[in-house]
This record gives C-alpha cells, structure tokens and sequence, in this order.
C-alpha cells in the first residue's frame, strides 16, 4: 500500500477555493477550537461536507458491488459506507463494537458462532434488514467462489438463520477468522441479489444498502453520497455529503489537498510540514499510525547462503533502519524490530524482555563477529567467503516502480556492504515480483505481508506450511519457505482457542522464534497515511482516541469516521 | 479508381495481420492479471483472495490457442470485448466509451489547430525565409516543442491556476458538477480543457512548422514558382496556391497519421490535468495485464490509423495526379 502511494512523487501546488475558505474563517472565528476527540451528541452540529482525497490511479467506473477488488471498482467505495459489516474490529488495537449484530457468542467448541442481529435496521429501498439477509450473504459467497475474497468457506460449513439468529458451523475451530467474518463481510439484500443471475460480474450500479450513506451522484471523476435519512444508528450520519473525487496521479491529488479543497487525506506527501501543514497550522494535522504489518526481507531458506541463521542474523544486526527509515520515506515509516510486532499497536503483545535479552538493533561489528563464527573470511576485496572460497553475494528481489522502497533497499544493500556482503538490488515490475516471490526464485525479497487487528494474521502468513509450497510451486504469503511444526501447532492452537491469556502465550513463543531462528527480517512498519482539516469538519481519530484506523482506503474503518465526524 | 480498390485489399490483409498480432502479443507477455492484482494491493489483499480472483476473472480456461483465436475473432467481429480486469467487472465497452469522448475531444481539436496553425506559421515563414519573423518564431517553437511535457504542464498550472486563480487546474469539468449538455456544463468543459489544449499545441506545433517551413523551400525554388512570380501574380496567391497547395502534400499523410493515433490518448496530459481519457486506460491495461482491455484498445488505435491512412491515400490520389499515373 504504502509504495502504491509513493510510487507518485508529488510535486506542486493547487489553485484556491474562497467561498469555503470564507465560510471556514466565519466559523472558526464564531466557536472556539474544538478537540479531535468525539463530543457528546447534544452539541454535535448537523450538515457539513466532507471531501476525500486518495489517489486511486485510476477513473471511476460507478460500480459498488462490495464483493470486486479489482481497480477502481465495488469494495472500496461501498463496503462500511453502503453495505455494512456485523461487528466492528479496529486494526488498530483490536478494539471492538457491535455493527449490524447486536452480540455474538462461540459454542461447541469453537465450532459454532452466533450472532444476534440488529433489529429496526431498513434497506434503502424501505424493506427490512432481517437475519435472512445475513445467512443469505454468507451463503452467496460459497456459491461463487470468485466473491469469497477471505476464503471463508474453508473454515465454514454451514451458515442459516432463525428469527433474528443467524448460526455459523465451522469444519475446525478458526477463532481469527471472526475478524474476516464479522468485519470484512459486508450483508447484502437478499430480495435483490437472490434475483442476479451473476453477483461476481455485477457491478451494481444502483446500490441498494443498509448504510449511512446514500449515492447522490456518480462520473468517471467524482462520487457523491448524501446522508442516509433512515439510518438505523441516527442522528447519525452527522454530516451531510461525502465527496470523492478521482485522482490519477499523486502530484494533482497532492494539490488539491494542499490548497483546502479536500478535508480527508490518505496520501504520500514529501516533505508534509512544508507542503501540507504550515499553510494552515491551526487546523491541519497529520497521523500517522503503524499499520498492522512490516516491510521487511524475506530470506530464501531453502538455498546457500540465507539458509545459514548466522548469516540472517548478520543481516538483521546490519541493518541501520532508522536511517533506511530517514533516508528511503522521510522518517515516516518507524524501524521495526525483529519479533514483527508493530509498536504501539501491538505493545500488549510485545514480549519486551525477550527481545531485550536478544539485543537486534544496529550493531555492525556483532554482525561481522557472527558471520567470522559461522566460518566465513573476508577475501582482499572485503567481501565474506565461506570455507569453499564462494563469495557472499545477495541479490534483492525489489518492486522498480515503487520508488520508496527502491530508496529503502539502496540503503539496505550499503548497510550489508558496509559489513562484508557483496548486496545488490534487483528491481522488477510489480507482478514479477510477486511470481517470482510465489515461486521462490530469489535470495533475499523486499516486501509486506497483510495483516489483522492482532499479530497472529501477519504471524500465520509469513510462517504458517499451509502458506508456503515447494521452490517452484506458488506459495501464498510464506515466501521464505519456513517449515516448522512447532510454529504450526502454535498458531492451530491460537485458531482454536478464544482465551486471551492463551493467546498472548502463543504470540510470546512466536516471537522467541522470530528471534532465535530469523525466518523473516522485518526493516520497517508499514504505517497508514492520514491528513486531516479541521477548519470546517471535526471529530477525527486522533492518537488520544484512535476509535477507527484512520485513512479513507480502509473498509469498513472510513464509514466509523465518517459516521463520527461532524460540522465545526 | 483501381488504385484505390488496391488499397482497399491492402487495408483488408493489414487489418487481418494486426487483428492477428493483437491477439498474440498480450499472450508473450510474462505475469497474470491476478499477479499483477495482487502486486498492486501488496499487504492489503488477504493471499486467500487469489482463488477468488481467478473464479471472478475466469481465468482457469483451459481453452486451446487456436479455439480461444477464434473465440476471439468471433467476439471482436461482433464488437464484444468482454469484462476488464483492470475495472471488473466492467465491460470493456463501457470502459473505454465513457473516456473516449473526452479523448476525441481534446486531442482531436489540438491536432486540428496544431495541424492548420503550424501548417500556416511554416508557410509564411518559408515565404519570408531570413526574415525577423522567421527568425523569432521558428527557433522559438522548435525549443518550445522540445521542453518536456511535464514540466511545462506543471508550469501553466503554476502560472494560470496558482499564482493567478485564472483557469482550473484540472478535471475535465468542475468535479463536483454533473455530466449534463446545458450551457454552463459545455462552458466548464471549454474552461477546463483550455489549459491541457494550450500546452498540447504548444508542444505540437513546432514539428508542424518545422516540416511545412522545409517543403516551401523546396518548393519555392521550383520553376512553376518563379514562373508566377514572373507573370506578376499576387504574392499571396502564389504562396498559397502555387507553393503551399504542393508542398502540403506530405504533411497530409503525416497529418492523417496523428488524427489516427488521437485515439490512443494523451497519457501525459491526462496525467497533469486529471483529465479523464484512453491514455491512461492503455498504461492501466499494460500494467495490470489487462487483455481484454488492452486487445480493445490497440485494435482500436490500429483501425483508426489504417482508416486515417487508407483515407490519407485517397486524399493525395485526388490531389496529386502523379499517384494515379502508374496505371
């Protein structure tokens, strides 16, 4: 995500807009300044607009079928906002709040989940939202597969509904997998789509949904909704219109955030102070926040010489991430460390004392002294030989167009020189990438996995055998080919259990491994991109009260900011 | 006549030859769109949603080559491009008619304006060769035409849309307006395209004049001119219709060339201005192994250049009788 954005240097500058500025003045000089932090629903003001800038890279097709992934289509402009989820989990910290279901419960061992779904919530056509609706959606999913984007239906084996119950069987017990069920599975209207003959290659142009916002009005270069009188949740939505206008390339969507014509950013800006912020110090700001998932190395365990952990430990100890960090994005990402865990979002899990104990952090000379262990000799040229005389050479696999992590890697392949490894980087186009990443056809890769609202999602991709294959074979997301029962057995048994405490334990013993064998070497988070203006509109995630992750690209996350936000 | 029934089989046999290429080409290309798809989400598709997309994209075919051509001859012949990958599920259809309107538009009357302005500047200049006119201007559009696009569309908006808040700085309409054939919409088109035309001819016109100012010269030195001169015909006359008619032959195919490859768009400026158009299409198709998408647009882009140069030869048969002698 973040080289999406980055690969779009920005570059300039956008014209002026002086009936809102005007208006903007007029408020802020009649109500003093009023904190991010949501205030009570007495005071809070009704009306105001709200504009996204988010650079897509591409037109609007005005398709909002919340079930397509591809280009400018369906998810990313309906799901939360239109059609919504049953529960909602904040990547974040893992917070939770009921949505569409009022509560839920595990039985049977896992086996079995529960929901009891909200009642008096109306489709936009007037027909109530009922629990038929819910079983209905789960179900449309296992009949095409090409909907089933979280691949629920390899977990799942029955889903029906009761009354206002709606009752998911599982196969196996598959705890995380609620965050894919409850969170990122958006209900669709039954007496609607049960008439599509086929939902994967209907763009639905006319959406029909449950949520607080309505389309207004749709072109290739601006969507907007209206406010959903109906809404279940009111007075929510508080603010009146919603905004999206289409931007191909960074630099004019830079602009135009710049120049106050949009209030909502999710952007890549260089030199954000200067650009963005010091035009209006007083009401725009800017957050940050760690995603859920690092930019790292993977190494390719299955070949000479990354399959030597002296040798991956060597690397992560030469590793200068701050100053990858500096030099590559601005200081923007934070440098990660070696157990994975994002900080903060994950402190809860962090198991500090261990990582203490291993002491990864830059130190050139210990890299240099582990490598001399493992009976490697610097030649005359400087560079490492093992005791048959190869050479020490890395390769980087790395995605050419994302610029940001070419810089990141420039400083990455310095820092291994610098103790004695012969680095180079090897950048490639996007989907090269990725196969040869599938294939295993590298030495060291540049890339970032997903994640979730804990460590485990990221844990079960990168580590997980059912996620990795055979060099040659298409492996998923285990692209260092890490084998290990034991790390397997862990991460089963953090799918069968709910018990936090569990939970925690597992993670711990995970990040032992992350230490003590190296499978991954992460470099730096990922973090999300988020401006924010509150001249006219207010109420913002903020780090005080971070009650949803911030940009407008995550789903369902940008309907709970803009169900939270409201007018000056 | 003949040679134009010629030129017809020839039109024809190249049509069927790019249809060919087009089918093969996107096919050597490495990768998949779903490869492509997931490189684009990196970190935010969950990996489980590449069996959904293949299921989605129908890509688990296991058609023949030679079925799957002639599926493609059939569907093509019948003007059905099927669903983008890029925009699923779109229709290709859908997704190139709504970009190009705007395509034609902007770079359809550059072209024209580029083509008749440069044409007439490289006549006059070539008329007073030496002169101060010829001095300023010449020199002056061939540097303007080599400045890089890009960094000449960012200066205009800096200028018109920056310091002075003359003209948008991108769009190709207000974007919080509707598309709507009223009066105000077709004036904020005309308001909006004003400043990617203005950058286009600028860097267009130079080759223009450059080419027309060479021909004049050589024609200007023939005898049938000197001849005019010497009957003491108009200077204006002769420049026109004695010099100009002739040395603006060969422009004409170049000319029917660009208004051919209008079609394919102008990435850059659709880039800087945020105007909606196929430029941009074809670079989304490349990029994310799009073949339905891409097949539709070269095939469109190569029958509109054969049609500008079938057309093209029709033109100079008519206005050159030296072209019809060899029969």
């Amino acid at each position: 995500m973040v080289g999406r954005f980055l690969t779009r240097l920005a570059r300039g500058f956008h014209w002026r807009h002086l009936i809102p500025l005007a208006l903007v003045l007029a408020l802020a000089a009649g109500f003093g300044p009023a904190s991010g932090a949501s205030s009570s629903t007495s005071q809070v003001k009704m009306g105001g607009v709200v504009t996204i800038d988010n650079v897509s890279g591409s037109t609007w097709t005005c398709g909002f079928n919340p079930y397509t992934q591809a280009g400018s289509a369906g998810q990313a402009f309906s799901a939360g906002i239109m059609y919504e989820p049953l529960w909602y989990v904040n990547a974040l910290n893992n917070n939770q709040r009921p949505w569409l279901a009022t509560g839920y419960s595990w039985s049977r061992g896992n086996r079995r989940l529960t929901f009891t779904i909200r009642t008096g919530v109306k489709w936009s056509d007037g027909k109530p939202l009922t629990a038929a609706d819910v079983a209905f959606t789960y179900n449309l999913l296992k009949k095409f597969k090409g909907l089933d984007l979280n691949a629920l239906w390899t977990v799942l084996s029955s889903v029906s509904s009761s009354g206002n119950k709606v009752v998911i069987n599982f196969k196996k017990p598959s705890v995380p997998f609620f965050y894919y069920i409850a969170d990122q599975t958006f209900v669709l209207p039954q007496h609607i789509w049960s008439k599509i003959a086929n939902p994967v290659t209907y763009n639905n142009p006319k959406p029909v949904g449950s949520g607080p916002f309505l389309l207004k009005s749709c072109s290739n270069q601006n969507i907007v909704y209206m406010r959903n009188p109906h809404y279940w949740d009111a007075p929510k939505p508080y603010i009146s219109e919603v905004r999206y206008p289409a931007f191909l390339d960074n630099q004019p969507g830079n602009l135009y955030l710049a120049q106050g014509k949009a209030n909502w950013g999710g952007q890549f800006i260089p030199n954000v102070k200067a650009y963005y912020l010091a035009r209006d110090t007083k009401n725009r700001h800017i957050w940050y926040p760690p995603s859920t998932s690092n930019v790292q190395l993977y190494p390719n365990l299955t070949a000479w010489p990354t399959n030597i952990l002296a040798v991956r430990k060597a690397i992560s100890y030469a590793l200068d991430r701050s100053q990858i960090s500096k030099l590559g994005v601005y200081g923007y990402l934070p440098p990660a460390n070696q157990t994975a865990i994002i900080l903060p979002n994950y402190k809860g899990w962090y198991a500090r004392g261990l990582a203490n104990k291993f002491n990864y952090g830059y130190n050139p000379s210990k890299a240099i002294s582990l490598l001399q262990a493992a009976g490697f000799k610097k030649g005359s040229d400087g560079i490492f030989r093992d005791n048959k005389g190869r050479k020490l050479s890395l390769s980087i696999l790395n995605v050419g167009p994302f610029t940001d992590w070419v810089a990141e890697v420039q400083i990455i392949v310095k820092n291994l020189k610098a103790i004695g490894i012969d680095a180079s980087a090897e950048n490639v186009s996007g989907d090269t990438h990725t196969a040869r990443e599938e294939q295993g056809h590298f030495q060291l890769t540049y890339d970032q996995p997903g994640g979730g609202p804990t460590p485990y999602y990221m844990y079960y991709q990168m580590l997980h055998s059912a996620n990795t294959a055979p060099i040659g074979k298409s492996a998923p997301s285990n692209f260092e080919r890490f084998r290990s029962g034991y790390v397997d057995g862990l991460l089963n048994s953090y799918s069968q259990t709910a018990s936090s405490s569990r939970q925690h334990k597992i993670i711990r013993n995970i990040q032992r491994v992350m230490l003590l064998q190296v499978p991954v070497i992460p470099v730096l988070e990922g973090i999300y991109w988020f401006q924010y203006d509150t001249s006219q509109i207010v109420g913002w995630p903020t780090p005080s009260n971070p009650y949803a992750t911030p940009p407008p690209y995550n789903y369902p996350d940008w309907a709970v900011v803009l169900t939270t936000v409201h007018r000056k | 006549m003949t040679i134009i029934v010629r030129r017809l089989w020839f039109f024809l046999i190249t049509v069927w030859a790019a249809l060919t290429l087009n089918f093969i080409l996107p096919r050597m290309m490495p990768g998949s769109p779903t490869a492509a798809l997931m490189a684009r989400y990196k970190g935010r598709l969950n990996p489980a949603a590449i069996n959904a997309l293949q299921a989605a994209f129908g890509l688990r075919t296991h058609e023949s080559l030679p079925q799957q051509y002639v599926d493609y001859l059939n569907n093509t012949i019948h003007g059905n491009f099927g669903l983008s990958v890029t925009f699923f599920p779109s229709k290709v259809s859908t997704v190139v008619l709504q970009a190009l309107p705007w395509t034609l538009f902007l770079a359809g009357t550059t072209t024209i304006i580029a083509f008749v302005l440069g044409t007439f500047i490289g006549m006059v200049v070539a008329w007073r060769r030496g002169g101060v006119v010829d001095g300023v201007l010449t020199p002056g559009f061939v540097v303007l035409s080599t400045i890089p696009y890009f960094w000449l569309g960012l200066i205009c908006i800096y200028v018109f849309s920056i310091s002075h808040s003359w003209l948008p700085m991108g769009f190709g309409y207000d974007e919080n307006s509707n598309i709507s054939l009223s009066w105000s919409f077709i004036q904020q088109v005309a308001v909006h395209a004003l400043l990617p035309a203005l950058t286009i001819i600028i860097t267009a016109i130079g080759g223009w004049i450059l080419t027309m100012r060479n021909n004049m010269i050589g024609t200007l030195s023939e005898d049938y001119v000197r001849m005019a001169r010497a009957k003491g015909l108009a200077p204006l006359r002769i420049m026109v219709l004695y010099a100009g008619r002739n040395a603006i032959l060969p422009n004409l195919t170049g000319f029917a060339m660009a208004l051919g490859f209008v079609v394919s768009g102008l990435l850059l400026t659709e880039m800087v201005f945020t105007y909606p158009g196929i430029g941009y299409l074809f670079l989304q198709a490349v990029d994310n192994e799009d073949y339905p998408l891409m097949q539709a647009l070269f095939l469109f882009v190569t029958l509109t250049v054969l049609v500008a140069i079938l057309l093209a030869d029709v033109v100079n048969a008519v206005l050159d009788p030296r072209t019809r002698s060899r029969e």
